[in-house]
């Protein structure tokens, strides 16, 4: 039972991560909280079952979403953030706008789908062939999931590493105004953190809707708290964090089943992350890990 | 109308059964004006079951009109309000439709846990109302006038226990449900006391949250117990990916469940490892009740799919309403004085009733989950 379970605690964990990495990548440049990010998560899915519909192959539906995701985070920086800095608004009232721009793109979703939950027709869970493999089951669906999400956590680890517009970001997190008198376009570098970041939690919504073939208006609502959660038990702005916290969660949440105390599983999830965060208040790692990458 | 007398009440019943459709009858209340109050949660996370709720009300708003439902000659509508999955939107529709003096009777909510909170404000001013999916424990306890159309699970938990237990001889099961939902909660609970009065041993009991997507870690530990049966209590959202998971690790036991189960669609999104799960259910959409066939075609034609048991049981309370227009009563004392007196109503239900403590009276149907639709159990 022990290996299943692990199993599926890594399967469950490797989505919360791809949610909780752009999560954290607008926090690490910002320092706001884009509580929109679950609402991209979640517009991004419904793009996806649109497109499967009209009869595209699920893997570019997932990239086409993925990137109408980080489209719809470029237009979500205009309208909700970039008036608030050109203004020098902080960081509660960014936080309440983006809000605002989760409830329309809410309700914009409710008037478009209507209130019943969507499924994929082909390429869901419960068409996909399951391997078994000694004492563990899983689908090749899972499987895709699992290495899509690994795949891009590497790639946005490549990027924020090794590319120039890596260096852009870190040095916009470090010091935003040091970084635009070295000729960082700043507006620019944001824009294209929003594109990646939202782009990631598109991608997370798609390999969400495919995991459990449920698409449904309120799939961001769960996943929304536990992303926040992760990211402050990796570290607030911490890309590496948030993959650890990702998989930590999952592995946490699904051994509180299997050793029987599912009825519990909540307060023991954030019990253990109360008692991490106790040991160590910056999270896993650390303030402003971001500028290291 | 002061009291619907018994044989009055047999001779419209049957007259119900015989009478061809769309032929409306001028009754006492003839030319008035009934507005009846309907609160469902339209939009949020109920929305799910909301909306079937009020295209069963705007279909039963057709039906009068054109004479199917017969309410006696009265220009009756059913004006559906939004709660939006807010309890407090639930306690203000309901102050709003008792207040405004022309609502005699409210139907709705759509969840337990509303009906908790807005049905002792009407018991308090002798207001009646109807829950249509409101099948928690304790519900029609809250008040005299607080009535329902909906099978509670404890009515229909003990007969899908008996039925299958007699078929499977099981000696063990494990229960999982939603522990943060009154309807759910109520499954567990009575699952568990059905269980141990059948002699059967519970080995395992796991719980979730409403809105849960993966339950694989609870199910790989049902599994790891070997039960004979596993019971399921959820709706549709949650038990449709308990039975898909448990498809994709493997598992063959038998499974079971209630009222949330009972959707058209539970085989085209379990997939097929639905097929046979047993689900114990108010009404069945292949139910051949003259009204029952005419409603589901259509209320498919109307809305491009089939109704479910939300839809039903509604459509049902349109009918029991306009029932009771259509022998005078038209204030909140007649509906009242109406609901009391009620023996059997030709329905989508079937003919139902209400028993001492204001809960539907009618039998159970236990159905067994086939690609397309369901089947009755045998």
């Amino acid at each position: 039972m022990i290996a299943q379970q692990l199993l599926n605690g890594l399967f469950l964990g490797a989505v919360y991560a791809l949610f909780a990495v752009g999560y954290t990548l607008v926090f690490g440049v910002l320092d706001i909280l884009n509580l929109a990010h679950a609402a991209i998560f979640t517009a991004a899915a419904f793009a996806a079952f649109s497109l499967a519909v009209a009869g595209w192959p699920l893997p570019l539906a997932f990239l086409a979403a993925a990137g109408l995701g980080g489209v719809m985070g470029i237009l979500l920086d205009r309208v909700a953030f970039a008036p608030l800095r050109a203004r020098n608004a902080g960081t509660l009232v960014p936080l309440i706008s983006s809000i605002g721009v989760a409830i329309i793109i809410g309700a914009v979703l409710r008037g478009i789908y209507g209130v019943d939950e969507k499924h994929f027709t082909t390429g869901g869970l419960d068409n996909a062939p399951a391997i078994h493999l000694g004492a563990v089951t899983f689908t090749t669906v899972e499987l895709a999931i699992f290495f899509s999400a690994i795949a891009l956590m590497l790639g946005l680890s490549w990027v924020l590493r090794a590319s120039t517009l890596g260096r852009r970001i870190r040095a916009v997190a470090e010091d935003r105004v040091a970084a635009a008198l070295l000729g960082v376009d700043l507006e620019r570098t944001i824009a294209a953190t929003f594109f990646i970041a939202s782009g990631l939690g598109g991608a997370a919504g798609v390999l969400t809707g495919l995991e459990y073939n449920s698409v449904t208006l309120d799939m961001g609502a769960p996943i929304e708290l536990k992303g926040l959660a992760v990211i402050i038990l990796g570290g607030m702005g911490s890309v590496t964090g948030a993959v650890v916290g990702g998989f930590i969660l999952g592995a946490v949440e699904t051994l509180a089943i299997a050793y029987g105390a599912s009825a519990w599983r909540d307060a023991i999830v954030f019990g253990v992350m109360f008692v991490l965060l106790v040991a160590r208040p910056t999270g896993l790692f650390g303030k402003r890990a971001l500028r290291q990458a | 109308m002061n009291r619907i007398t018994v044989p009055a009440l047999a001779l419209v019943a049957i007259a119900a059964l015989v009478a061809p459709s769309g032929a409306a009858s001028k009754g006492p209340a003839a030319g008035k004006t009934v507005h009846v109050g309907v609160i469902a949660d339209v939009t949020g996370a109920a929305g799910v079951y909301g909306t079937p709720q009020k295209n069963a009300y705007e279909l039963a708003n057709d039906d009068v009109k054109s004479g199917k439902i017969d309410a006696g000659g009265a220009n009756l509508t059913f004006d559906v309000q939004d709660a939006a999955t807010d309890p407090a939107q639930v306690v203000n529709l309901m102050q709003k439709f008792m207040s405004d003096g022309q609502t005699p009777i409210v139907l709705g909510p759509t969840l337990s846990g509303e009906a908790f909170k807005a049905f002792p404000i009407a018991a308090k001013a002798s207001f009646p109302v109807m829950g249509t999916s409101t099948t928690a424990e304790g519900v029609t306890a809250m008040g005299p006038t607080v009535y329902r159309d909906a099978l509670a699970e404890s009515q229909v938990i003990p007969t899908t226990v008996k039925r299958t237990h007699d078929k499977w001889h099981y000696k063990t099961a494990a229960i999982i449900y939603g522990d943060d939902n009154a309807f759910t909660k109520t499954d567990g609970d009575v699952f568990a006391r059905e269980f141990k009065a059948a002699g059967v041993d519970v080995i395992d009991t796991e719980t979730f949250h409403i809105k849960d997507t993966d339950f694989q870690a609870a199910l790989t530990r049902i599994e790891s117990k070997h039960s004979e049966v596993i019971a399921i209590g959820a709706l549709f959202p949650e038990a449709t990916k308990i039975i898909q998971q448990a498809g994709k690790l493997g598992i063959k036991t038998h499974m079971i469940g209630g009222n949330g189960l009972n959707s058209p669609e539970m085989y085209t999104v379990a997939g097929p490892s639905a097929q046979g799960t047993v689900v114990g259910a108010a009404w069945y959409s292949g139910a051949k009740y003259p009204s029952n066939v005419d409603f589901v075609k259509h209320y498919t034609a109307k809305y491009g799919k089939g109704p479910d048991q939300f839809a039903a049981q509604s459509y049902a309370a349109a009918q029991i309403v306009a029932y009771l227009v259509a022998h005078g009563a038209t204030t909140k004392d007649e509906m009242a004085n109406g609901l009391k007196s009620v023996r059997i109503i030709q329905t989508v239900l079937g003919p139902i009733g209400f028993d001492a403590n204001r809960d539907v009276k009618s039998s159970p149907v236990i159905l067994s989950i086939i690609q397309g639709g369901f089947t009755y159990f045998h």
